[in-house]
């Protein structure tokens, strides 16, 4: 039987991410975002992710919401048109099912490991740095890689 | 029997649903960026749920902090993106963009 910290967790992420996504206002998508990047980092957090758990929340909580309200006071309250709900609907539905189905068709062939080949657990705070260096490297090249592009668009529209 | 896992790997599929159907639905290019996070909300509860229940979860721990870093990366070039088609075009309407380039 499923945890009922977890249910209503679920339950508390999916009730701010629909009033983000109906809401007319973009602050208020933006508030019910950010109070969706904590339930989320919350999940992470009890669930043995501390570590991504506070990453979440830091970037997504932090960093991002702070880049939305950023730029949502540069460009100011845009008016929320409202596309084809119908049409909407049934182009999610069909590239959800294809998401569905060709992951399904991908992983369905996968052996199943075994527990007895998982490494051992390690303590928390250790794992990226013991296994996966390389990880960590291309995580550090990614993100500076982004900061340099955000920097040359801005620095164009300051010479213009 | 339903486990925490199956409930985050629904929740994380109907996440990911409600990011697409989000992204068709709206015509702004602010909620477009903000659908595409919900989408990595989802991405990330369900890789999270794939390591639930085993010895050691590292795998799925190091899958999701990469989705986190490729996800806010992303993010961040988009809006910088959204502040020079403002400036151009005075407007976020992918359509009003369109038809104001002819």
């Amino acid at each position: 039987m499923a945890g009922e910290v977890a249910l209503l967790l679920c339950a508390a992420l999916l009730v701010t991410v629909i009033a983000a996504i109906f809401s007319k206002s973009i602050s208020v998508t933006i508030i019910m975002l950010f109070y969706a990047s904590i339930v989320l980092g919350i999940i992470f957090t009890i669930y043995q992710g501390i570590v991504i758990g506070l990453v979440h929340i830091t970037t997504f909580a932090g960093a991002v919401s702070v880049m939305l309200m950023t730029v949502v006071l540069m460009t100011g309250e845009q008016k929320l048109d409202i596309g084809n709900r119908t049409f909407a609907a049934i182009i999610a539905t069909v590239t959800a099912l294809i998401v569905a189905a060709s992951t399904y068709s991908l992983f369905s062939g996968a052996p199943t490991v075994s527990q007895t080949i998982s490494p051992p657990p390690v303590s928390i705070l250790s794992f990226i740095w013991m296994f996966r260096q390389w990880d960590l490297l291309i995580l550090i090249v990614i993100f500076a890689a982004s900061m340099i592009g955000v920097v040359n668009l801005l620095s164009k529209e300051a010479k213009e | 029997m339903i486990t925490d896992q199956l409930v985050f790997a629904v929740t994380g599929a109907i996440l990911v649903f409600l990011g697409l159907f989000s992204m068709f639905y709206s015509r702004n290019l602010m909620k477009t960026i903000i659908s595409f996070q919900i989408i990595v909300f989802g991405a990330n509860l369900a890789l999270f749920s794939s390591g639930l229940g085993q010895t050691s979860n590292l795998m799925a721990n190091t899958l999701v902090l990469f989705s986190i870093v490729v996800g806010g990366s992303v993010e961040a070039v988009g809006l910088a993106l959204i502040v020079l088609v403002h400036k151009a075009y005075g407007t976020l309407d992918p359509w009003e963009i369109r038809r104001l380039k002819h």
